[in-house]
């Protein structure tokens, strides 16, 4: 009866449901799975289990518990990648079912692991369970969403993929609320709210799981005629996975993602100690603290605000605007920072943490109009590899530059001017990338019987 | 089906509006 539950069939819509159910449905899995970016709020306290007050001989140092979040997103990637296709198979309930069981067991086991000092069992839970968690639950909305919105592929997942973004916001006051309730002389807390966490995020992505339907085959909302004259760079065919990815196109896009990722990652990772180098005695750490909240707000609402854009003004052109107003305000943090302007430099990283998110959510529209519906959400996956190398190419990139400035002499407060140039010349690649988008060749079409499915 | 529309975006919507209000009371800070 469960299996019954859970199988695509049993989610097919009746007639007059309501397609505005299947986004808040999304977001309860992307605003749940949206904590692994506030992982850190864990960090400091998993670093003195023994010592409480601080760290003591024995306890876990900050380096090994850093691996935690490195292993749960490099498992996101992979496991996106690895299992797009099953996804499409059984449908968004039964992934979103296995995203929560994963994702809430993966912070049930990490509890066990803190509870008896185990790293291996933090790594093994929220890194490797939690991760496949976070892939499956990342992936599972999306084609349906773009089913259920043919008119507007871009809003229907930038809505999707922002509360991935707002997922950090709730956690990181959650995550503090809960081990203060929990704290005692004893103990700080952090396994309770491990076991607490787990449980919630259990439930609240059960919501997205009851809820989820998928249309029927022949749907169409109401008074909506797909376009007469299609535009030159939105197909009416579909490619299956195991074509695309041998394309052009899908390793344009996978560039295009990259480098976008590539230049936001490094600056939100060093966000906070960047602002207190660059406006040395001006800015404090509370300041800087409240600097990346912000622009973590930004990155929010740029994923909602750009891929609803896109509906509009097409989805090459939403990434051109990102790659060209990237590189001039990228150029520009260097004589911001020399200027001393804190409030242009906030804005100027509002803006391009609102691009970066605005990335995230307008790739999967672009992969529809490139590659068509059918296997979208299991190129979507594939794609997300771009995201795994940008997560490690992004931080290195910042931190080895910086350190290898400071190392040659370079004022701390000037040791981040060639990064930025470097991250001008990232963005200029994924221009490039962008500019030589062309369709499809229709030799790539998935047929059916001769005829183009 | 109108309740429920209601009902769910109030399930998600309330803790989003919550996450952003304190990462807005947090972000004041860099303006005092």
């Amino acid at each position: 009866m469960t299996s019954a539950f859970l199988d695509r069939q049993s989610t097919v819509a009746g007639p007059g449901f309501n397609r505005f159910l299947v986004p808040p449905a999304a977001l309860a899995v992307h605003l749940s799975i949206g904590q692994a970016y506030a992982f850190s709020t864990f960090n400091l306290p998993l670093s003195r289990l023994i010592g409480i007050s601080q760290s003591a001989p024995g306890d876990w140092t900050l380096k090994e518990l850093g691996w935690v979040f490195s292993i749960a997103i490099a498992v996101l990637g992979s496991s996106a990648a690895l299992f797009g296709r099953w996804v499409e198979r059984v449908g968004p309930r039964q992934s979103m079912f296995v995203a929560a069981v994963c994702f809430g067991g993966g912070f049930l086991v990490s509890a066990v692991g803190i509870h008896l000092h185990a790293l291996w069992l933090l790594y093994l839970g929220y890194g490797v369970l939690g991760g496949c968690g976070l892939g499956i639950g990342y992936i599972s909305p999306v084609s349906t969403l773009i089913k259920w919105f043919p008119d507007r592929p871009g809003m229907a997942t930038g809505m999707a993929i922002m509360g991935f973004g707002g997922g950090a916001l709730i956690a990181a006051p959650l995550s503090v609320l809960l081990m203060k309730h929990f704290a005692t002389a004893a103990a700080n807390g952090v396994f309770e709210t491990f076991v607490t966490m787990g449980v919630i995020y259990f439930m609240f992505m059960m919501v997205g799981v009851v809820t989820v339907r998928v249309p029927a085959d022949d749907w169409k909302p109401a008074g909506w005629v797909a376009p007469a004259q299609p535009k030159k760079l939105i197909t009416t065919a579909n490619v299956s996975v195991d074509v695309a990815w041998k394309t052009p196109q899908f390793w344009l896009l996978w560039g295009v993602l990259c480098m976008n990722v590539t230049a936001g990652i490094g600056v939100l990772g060093q966000a906070s100690p960047m602002i207190q180098e660059i406006f040395s005695g001006k800015v404090t750490a509370a300041a800087a603290a409240g600097f990346v909240g912000l622009i973590s707000l930004f990155n929010m609402v740029g994923r909602f605000f750009w891929a609803s854009t896109s509906d509009y003004i097409g989805r090459r052109n939403t990434y051109m605007v990102f790659f060209l107003l990237g590189i001039l305000l990228y150029a520009s943090v260097p004589t911001l920072g020399h200027l001393g302007s804190i409030p242009l430099f906030v804005a100027a990283f509002c803006v391009i943490l609102s691009m970066y998110g605005g990335g995230f959510a307008t790739i999967p529209a672009y992969l529809r109009d490139m590659f068509g519906t059918y296997q979208v959400g299991a190129i979507h996956g594939r794609l997300l590899t771009a995201w795994s190398v940008a997560g490690v190419l992004g931080p290195v990139l910042v931190n080895y530059i910086r350190q290898f400035q400071i190392d040659n002499g370079v004022p701390k407060a000037q040791a981040y001017s060639i990064t930025m140039y470097i991250m001008c010349g990232l963005l200029f690649i994924g221009f490039l990338c962008n500019f030589a988008m062309r369709a499809v060749n229709a030799k790539y079409h998935h047929q059916v019987g001769g005829k183009p499915l | 089906m109108r309740g429920r529309l209601v009902f769910l975006w109030l399930l998600v919507g309330i803790p989003l509006a919550w996450g952003v209000l304190k990462t807005l009371e947090n972000a004041l800070k860099l303006f005092q």
